[in-house]
């Protein structure tokens, strides 16, 4: 949560994911150059810049993997959102990874070029009229731009500048890298493995991200928030008051196409804006915490009553008018603006069960 | 060649356009827009990779919240649709890619015989 920007909000457990983190790809990079050679198929007396570009590239696609598996995962299962509340400093030290990567290759491969290494690097393959050689290097230029401007844009100020809504539309930059990235791979290294270990690497990679999305795609349809019904005077009913746990939400479907997270605390009901003003957070499928809802991403909290962030905190997000009717939980479709206070319904005893 | 020249240079003018952008908006854009930035300095050398990569942006975006047309709605409103779209096509793009990439392998020679450049091929022994 942010008062005035700084770097890095480091905390705890950013220093332990990142710590950990670290570690695991000094281990991996360890292995791929020291230990493990021969089962590789590097044990050919090559030089030590292929070695690094190939310990590098490799350690970025298993990089670039995890963090495409994390999202579905968060979704799939509560116990994987601790990966996902640092994921933006995992996607820094990827790219990180990815340009280290490409200096070596760079470095190796074109430095005797009369031309400059970059310009090398574009004319070198020009094939693009065929699937089989086609110009990896491209794929790859790709995907590592893509990279960057993610790792580039991962500060908490271009959330809040470009919008939680472009910021999204942004980071979907992700996709066609992976995309490009695997294409990179296929069409260049795996065209000339002889040994079939990090083929069978990418397949089950490959597998691994679309099986997940596939999974967290099928629990969005079946378990997906639920449409609120139309009642009265353009309200609409999003369930029965005894329906909510108390610390908790039920989050409804608006026929305006928002989502609207109606909390239940001591005895009382709050609706507030379903995204989180961060990053957009479920907010519904979070917690009421010293009696602020907490986001289950980054732990951002606002107060029911009016959508705000405790002081000194700045964040705030819509509030919505209810009332209840017969049990039923209704909420005025149009969002009041940002922090705007709306008194908590309180939920009379014979509306509990 | 000369594609890969253009191309190179037209990255270098993009950087010159972005530092330029960059020096604008983190000395004078970033206070008038953004609160939280106030008083903040030092985070502000990490924005300079970013606006670089994409100044055509936060120009729209200095444009954007300079003018007030900022609109709250849409900061509440995420692209929920068009990550199922995205990831629809991707799921079908990125299997069929290295399927055919593996399918259409070209495999390496394996009774190739490497020979000095100058020796005359052993009988079958080349190609």
């Amino acid at each position: 949560m942010s008062v005035k920007y700084v770097p890095v909000q480091w905390n705890q457990n950013k220093w332990l994911y990142d710590g950990v983190l670290v570690a695991l790809v000094g281990a991996y990079l360890w292995i791929f150059l020291r230990v493990a050679p021969g089962f590789l198929d590097h044990a050919r007396p090559v030089d030590g810049a292929i070695w690094n570009a190939r310990a590098f590239g490799t350690c970025a696609f298993l990089m670039m993997t995890v963090i495409l598996c994390i999202g579905p995962l968060a979704r799939l299962d509560r116990r994987f959102l601790p990966l996902l509340y640092n994921r933006r400093h995992f996607g820094v030290i990827t790219a990180a990874v990815a340009v280290t990567h490409a200096g070596f290759v760079l470095d190796w491969y074109l430095a005797f070029s009369p031309h400059s290494k970059f310009e090398a690097l574009l004319f070198v393959n020009t094939a693009y009229d065929r699937f089989i050689g086609f110009p990896f290097e491209a794929l790859g230029i790709f995907a590592l731009l893509s990279l960057l401007i993610l790792a580039a844009t991962s500060h908490d100020f271009w959330l809040s500048f470009l919008t939680p809504r472009v910021w999204k539309a942004l980071h979907y930059l992700l996709y066609p890298a992976y995309s490009a990235l695997v294409g990179h791979v296929a069409l260049g290294a795996l065209q000339d493995q002889q040994n079939t270990t990090f083929t069978i690497v990418v397949v089950v990679s490959v597998t691994l991200v679309v099986v997940l999305h596939r999974m967290a795609a099928q629990r969005e349809r079946r378990d997906g928030d639920p449409l609120a019904e139309p009642a009265e005077a353009a309200w609409e009913a999003v369930c029965q008051a005894d329906q909510i746990a108390e610390g908790r939400a039920r989050i409804a479907r608006l026929s305006n196409g928002q989502r609207v997270a109606v909390f239940r605390h001591e005895g009382r009901l709050s609706a507030i804006a379903n995204a989180c003003a961060h990053q957009n957070g479920p907010l519904g499928e979070g917690r009421v915490v010293s009696g602020c809802v907490t986001c289950p991403w980054h732990g951002f909290q606002y107060r029911l009553a009016d959508g705000c962030s405790p002081e000194p905190f700045t964040e705030k997000v819509p509030t919505y008018r209810l009332r209840l009717e017969n049990g039923r939980v209704l909420v005025d479709p149009k969002a009041n603006p940002p922090g705007t206070y709306v008194e908590p319904v309180v939920i009379p005893a014979e509306a509990i069960v | 060649m000369e594609a890969a020249a253009f191309l190179v240079e037209a990255v270098r003018w993009w950087g010159i356009a972005g530092a330029v952008v960059a020096a604008a908006f983190l000395a004078v854009g970033v206070d008038r827009v953004e609160p939280n930035a106030r008083g903040s300095y030092i985070f502000r050398v990490l924005l300079i990779p970013g606006v670089i990569l994409i100044w055509p942006l936060v120009l729209w975006r200095w444009a954007v919240l300079e003018a007030g047309r900022d609109q709250w709605p849409l900061r509440h409103a995420p692209p929920r649709r068009a990550h199922a779209k995205v990831w629809a096509v991707m799921a079908v793009v990125i299997p069929l890619l290295l399927i055919a990439a593996l399918s259409f392998k070209q495999e390496w020679p394996a009774d190739y015989t490497p020979q000095k450049i100058g020796e005359t091929p052993p009988a079958g022994g080349s190609r």
